[in-house]
């Protein structure tokens, strides 16, 4: 369990560990699971601070928020009151969504940008499903999707204590109140990535079923200057799936911002 | 005990398909439907509503999406048809799913308009609907009961004003010109309905004096009308059996086995219902916090089973009659059979005012349906009309 910190009035539970430059890490719609290895693997040469989205884990939600437009700018609210100042702005999947609204508004505080296979644009056209529909399918396929080794990411929910499943069932619940129509993206955010003016980096699994490396093209396309790498046998989360790699990718990056 | 039939409009020609895949909704394609074979059992099935007019039952439509389970997509349709070809019944539209429908204020002019088409003879379910209603009608499962109650004052609002237009500025929905016309003849409202199968529900039903109704699980209706009838008398009032009503499949016949065998056709109906793919079961925010925990907790293989009155374990995809006689899933048999098992259920539930009459189930013929149909409205219902409140409710 992390800390909990009251920010606009919301009451959220930060992970944090390790010293460095700061990284401000948005988990995705999976969830924070500050357990796997990649927190110490970020943290080996970063402050890594690591908030559970409103409704997810230990974090409320209150009546009030409702849109990833509230969460921008709650995040926006932790950084000015944590006083960050030449940090890394991060998020995977949902959170990667959450990252880019953040950076469109106001990056003072952030020194780049981290996208690691991110949602939350459209690219393709009406009838093209961007993001596969993961409300769709059933738990096993959504897992063969997401990761290149499912075998890596189950998890025996049968075993965790019910307050634990309490914060996941939330979590669901939350990224749905955020993300459910227009299904995780926000039609018009593709219109103002141009408006990011930090350097930007995207990383992308290659073996990602859930948003594919061509979608991670129309992100790059839209942001000036972004740059791209892929991470071979990682899926949709490939801080979780490789996570010595993704540390090892993330410091590249921010040795050279 | 009031009877109201209904029945679903299945699209039971595809089932055995939809078996083999696996899911009879939302992902079973359309071309596995014979549109003009559709158009024949949508004018035979209104026939049969049309009939119950005759033999003195009221009617209640309900509406499902993407299925081959029912037909019925939209209830205002269906009913502006029935209450041209019916007279006296009462007409229930159990119901409108308003958590799902982009539109209150719609919901509230359709349910107006027929209660003006029909002389007043409509009442109004407000229903959260299934949870795989959740993916046809694209609407979000998160904070769903909150969308569902501000709907259910918008509707409600929208019925009984007539010095409008007002507006509404809520969390989901806005107007700046509500005015329904025409409004309905029943004021302020004709009466509403709420389903469910929580004590919960029971509770919130109590507090807005709605009529509740639950489907096919005695063991689960109980508790509900209790929790009803204790929070009326906290609030001041006694809740009669007028504001609790059950659904149940009934098979009658002139002999016990012809009885038993309509039953068990129409019971296809409870074992092909919930045959659906995984992720429309439970989208997340549709059920409670605490039942999705115990769902987790439980693991992937578990699946819904119900239990009877001895405390047996019940599958529903498999139960033959008597199990689901034994969970207050199914009455059958001749008229007298299926009084006094009613009789009794009343008894046990402390007084349950509505029966819904679930009287035609798929492979059940059309003569079979026509002769169910009559047979309960001139040999049943009409002895159910006289049960008067079980003493130990009115004790209670």
């Amino acid at each position: 369990m992390g800390r909990q910190l009251t920010v606009s009035g919301v009451s959220l539970e930060i992970e944090e560990k390790g010293q460095g430059r700061p990284i401000l890490f948005l988990h995705p719609g999976e969830g924070l699971q500050a357990n796997r290895p990649w927190m110490d693997a970020l943290a080996r040469s970063h402050r890594v601070i690591a908030p559970a989205h409103p409704g997810f884990g230990g974090s409320a939600l209150p009546d009030w928020i409702g849109t990833v437009d509230d969460l921008a700018y709650l995040y926006l609210d932790l950084a000015q009151q944590l006083k960050l100042d030449g940090a890394v702005l991060a998020g995977n999947c949902f959170g990667g969504w959450i990252a880019a609204e953040m950076a469109v508004r106001n990056t003072s505080g952030f020194a780049g940008l981290l996208l690691a296979a991110p949602l939350g644009i459209k690219a393709g056209g009406v009838l093209d499903r961007d993001i596969t529909d993961m409300h769709a399918i059933g738990r096993a396929e959504f897992m063969r999707l997401a990761w290149a080794d499912p075998s890596k990411g189950e998890i025996d929910y049968t075993k965790l204590p019910d307050t634990e499943l309490a914060g996941i069932a939330r979590g669901r619940e939350a990224l749905c109140v955020f993300g459910w129509k227009p299904y995780m993206h926000n039609p018009r955010l593709k219109r103002w990535l141009h408006r990011i003016d930090i350097p930007t980096h995207l990383i992308w699994g290659e073996q990602d079923g859930i948003v594919s490396t061509a979608y991670g093209e129309a992100w790059k396309a839209e942001i000036p200057g972004a740059t791209m790498e892929t991470v071979p046998r990682a899926g949709h989360y490939p801080h979780w799936e490789q996570p010595d790699g993704f540390a090892a990718r993330v410091k590249a990056f921010t040795d050279r911002i | 005990m009031r009877t109201w039939y209904f029945s679903e409009m299945a699209y039971h020609p595809a089932w055995e398909k939809g078996l083999e895949r696996g899911s009879l909704r939302v992902n079973f394609p359309s071309e596995n439907l014979d549109p003009r074979e559709a158009g024949l059992l949508l004018n035979r099935y209104l026939d049969e509503f049309a009939l119950c007019d005759e033999v003195g039952l009221d009617i209640m439509v309900n509406e499902h999406h993407s299925t081959a389970t029912c037909m019925t997509v939209s209830v205002p349709m269906a009913l502006s048809i029935i209450a041209r070809e019916t007279k006296k019944a009462r007409l229930l539209s159990l119901g409108n799913p308003i958590a799902n429908r982009p539109d209150p204020v719609r919901v509230a002019e359709e349910m107006a308009w027929l209660d003006c088409l029909s002389g007043g003879r409509i009442e109004i379910g407000l229903v959260k609907g299934a949870p795989y209603e959740i993916a046809p009608a694209n609407s979000n499962p998160g904070r769903l009961m909150r969308r569902y109650w501000e709907a259910h004052d918008l509707v409600i609002k929208a019925l009984s004003t007539s010095t409008g237009p007002f507006s509404w500025e809520g969390e989901f929905y806005q107007y700046r010109a509500v005015n329904i016309w025409p409004r309905p003849i029943q004021q302020p409202t004709p009466p509403i309905w709420m389903t469910g199968m929580s004590v919960d529900t029971g509770i919130a039903a109590a507090e807005r004096g709605h009529v509740v109704g639950t489907l096919l699980s005695g063991g689960l209706a109980k508790p509900m009308y209790e929790a009803y009838r204790k929070r009326a008398r906290e609030l001041g009032w006694e809740a009669g059996p007028d504001r609790m009503a059950y659904a149940a499949l009934i098979g009658v016949g002139n002999t016990r086995e012809e009885g038993m065998r309509r039953a068990h056709q129409i019971a296809d109906y409870v074992r092909t219902s919930a045959v659906v793919a995984e992720p429309f079961t439970n989208p997340p925010g549709y059920n409670s916090i605490g039942a999705n925990v115990a769902m987790l907790r439980a693991g992937p293989r578990a699946h819904r089973m119900i239990t009877d009155r001895n405390g047996v374990m019940i599958d529903h995809r498999t139960a033959t009659v008597e199990q689901f006689m034994d969970t207050e899933t199914v009455f059958a048999g001749t008229p007298d059979d299926v009084f006094n098992q009613l009789k009794a259920f009343n008894a046990r539930m402390g007084g349950v005012g509505h029966l819904l009459f679930f009287g035609q189930g798929g492979h059940l013929s059309h003569q079979d349906a026509k002769e169910n149909i009559s047979l309960f409205g001139r040999e049943v219902a009409p002895r159910l009309l006289e049960l008067a409140v079980p003493e130990q409710a009115a004790a209670e």
